[in-house]
């Protein structure tokens, strides 16, 4: 058994489960990270049924091969990386449709 | 915060530092802690990181209408493809071949075998049909089969276009893809009168050229190629006639290096190192002629290593793929690579014609035909009018599903300024046209060789940063 520290528990060592928080993550972050990991991993997501603030994430080696920690850890990085994005989104994605618009104008004209 | 964050794009590029791009492809790296002081608004202005960041467009601390007047124009500098509408028309003339290639992606039909030839009637419509393209800019380009094979048919397309631009007044050109193995000296004549660039197939030295292109009736395809080549340059008295392009087979791999050597000794002074296409016998025999992408990615890395090493010693070469993505990272320009744009330049970039008047989004398209997969068939030259072929709901369609700024993954991706989407492979290979970037090869593919671009960039290297900059000029 790994040793590993909260949030991740190896359930088997083809199988970790992962405690995501959504007062820290949103839902859409968790799975657009999930999405990343799934073509090499089954990716399972529940609510926890006790407690309503997290989100349980399942990532299963497809093979039944042992999963190295390092890459259930890599999601949990990615995971900020994937949070960062959208916040960062919210900001500047009104001026991303701006632009856009204005690089269409000529064309709406005709 | 005292500045507004402009759109951009973010990854991890190493241990240290963040790698930011924007949409009209500039980027920047930044340390870890530079990047989250710059996200959560606490960036000194006044730094020089700061300044950096402001000159790249990635942050503003001036009025935001005028720098969206600015990234828009630049925006639109870089989707210009998007301007003209169709500008590459490609046209079957027939299906015959003389090569039995190991990876060909066409049901080719023998010499002797006339039942997919063009006929004259199909291909009137078919000129005329490329004539109501809106671009200014008109590309025919013979495919096959070899269509050299039916150089009858390629001389009465030429001429029938020829006939009408002299009222349409296009800037019209030329190309016939061909093995040039049935080149005579009368055909190439007639190609240098009228403009007909030449574009062939090299897959490298004697041995591997003929084991992924054996002729059907000679076994030394690579000795006639060496003296056509040559019967070529003479008539024409520029090299830069013909072009070549090559395919890396499993036998190809581990000698991209006497691949390039050998497109050195014949007087080329580029090479496109490109993997195989996932379709026709490619896809049926691929237990015995493909590879895990890995593999041809570490082959692709040692190639271009290779390459930017002979220029470094005074040899001007170029490698095709790295030039179009250079040209993307390096500058506001767009570039006309027809498989790798945004939205896909499937349909309206390209098209092609096939022998029976069937119009297909890419050529890729109609090889999938060949396997009754008829999905990315737009219509008839015979039957359908051009408005119906090239602004039906198939096109639209698939244009719709085709841009990376919305593609799942793609559209958070780092390197998404610099990339395309092919909807025709994610068919083939995936098994609909949005695709799964996860276990995309060509993501992987595409991904790797950008990243590593900007590895050989991040060297701060001054021979190679000239070397690639000659390669876009």
């Amino acid at each position: 058994m790994v040793n590993l520290k909260f949030p991740i528990t190896e359930v088997e060592d083809y199988l970790f489960k992962v405690n995501v928080d959504l007062r820290i993550y949103s839902q859409e972050a968790i799975t657009a990270n999930c999405y990343k990991f799934s073509g090499d991993y089954y990716v399972h997501q529940q609510m926890d049924e006790i407690n309503n603030n997290i989100v349980i994430v399942f990532i299963e080696s497809k093979e039944k091969t042992a999963i190295i920690p390092e890459v259930v850890k890599q999601f949990c990085t990615d995971l900020i990386d994937q949070q960062l994005r959208i916040y960062t989104n919210k900001q500047f994605g009104h001026i991303r449709d701006l632009i856009v618009e204005e690089a269409f104008k000529p064309i709406n004209k005709l | 915060m005292n500045y507004q964050l402009l759109p951009f794009r973010f990854e991890r590029f190493d241990d240290s530092r963040y790698l930011l791009t924007n949409d009209v492809g500039e980027y920047i790296y930044l340390t870890n802690d530079d990047f989250q002081s710059f996200v959560y608004g606490t960036m000194n202005t006044s730094s020089d990181t700061f300044f950096d960041i402001e000159s790249k467009h990635i942050a503003t601390t001036d009025k935001i209408e005028d720098v969206v007047n600015m990234l828009a124009t630049k925006f639109r500098t870089k989707k210009s493809i998007l301007r003209n509408f169709t500008e590459l028309h490609m046209v079957v003339p027939t299906l015959r071949c003389n090569s039995s290639c190991v990876y060909c992606q066409v049901a080719r039909k023998n010499l002797e075998d006339h039942t997919a030839d063009m006929t004259k009637e199909t291909a009137k419509k078919t000129v005329k049909a490329i004539f109501k393209s809106p671009s200014q800019c008109i590309k025919i380009e013979f495919q096959g089969g070899d269509p050299s094979t039916d150089f009858d048919m390629v001389k009465y397309i030429i001429e029938e276009a020829e006939w009408i631009n002299l009222i349409k007044r296009r800037q019209l050109e030329f190309v016939i893809c061909t093995n040039i193995t049935l080149l005579d000296e009368n055909k190439v004549k007639y190609l240098k009168k009228h403009h007909c660039y030449i574009s062939t197939s090299l897959d490298g030295p004697k041995d591997l050229h003929n084991q992924n292109r054996p002729l059907q009736k000679d076994t030394n395809n690579h000795k006639i190629f060496e003296e056509k080549l040559s019967m070529i340059r003479s008539l024409w008295g520029d090299n830069n006639c013909i072009s070549a392009l090559m395919t890396t087979s499993k036998y190809s791999l581990g000698h991209f290096k006497e691949i390039i050597d050998e497109y050195l000794r014949l007087g080329f002074n580029s090479i496109f190192l490109r993997s195989l296409n996932p379709y026709g016998f490619a896809q049926q025999y691929k237990e015995k002629i493909s590879y895990p992408i890995d593999d041809f990615i570490t082959n692709y890395k040692e190639g271009l290593d290779y390459i930017i090493e002979l220029n470094k010693k005074g040899t001007f070469f170029v490698e095709g793929f790295a030039s179009i993505l250079l040209k993307r990272m390096l500058t506001p320009f767009a570039t006309g690579f027809v498989d790798l744009q945004s939205p896909a330049g499937v349909g309206i970039a390209g098209a092609i014609y096939d022998y029976d008047g069937n119009v297909y989004v890419a050529d890729e398209g109609r090889m999938m035909a060949r396997f009754k997969n008829y999905y990315f068939q737009l219509g008839n030259v015979n039957t359908d009018d051009y408005l119906s072929i090239f602004n039906g709901e198939k096109l639209h369609d698939i244009i719709s599903k085709s841009c990376t700024e919305s593609l799942p993954a793609c559209s958070e991706c780092v390197f998404q300024p610099y990339c395309g989407a092919d909807p025709v492979r994610n068919m083939s290979t995936q098994g609909d046209i949005v695709g799964f970037r996860p276990t995309s090869e060509m993501c992987k593919k595409t991904k790797s060789i950008i990243r590593y671009l900007f590895e050989l960039l991040d060297k701060k290297d001054a021979d190679i940063n000239k070397i690639f900059w000659s390669w876009i000029r």
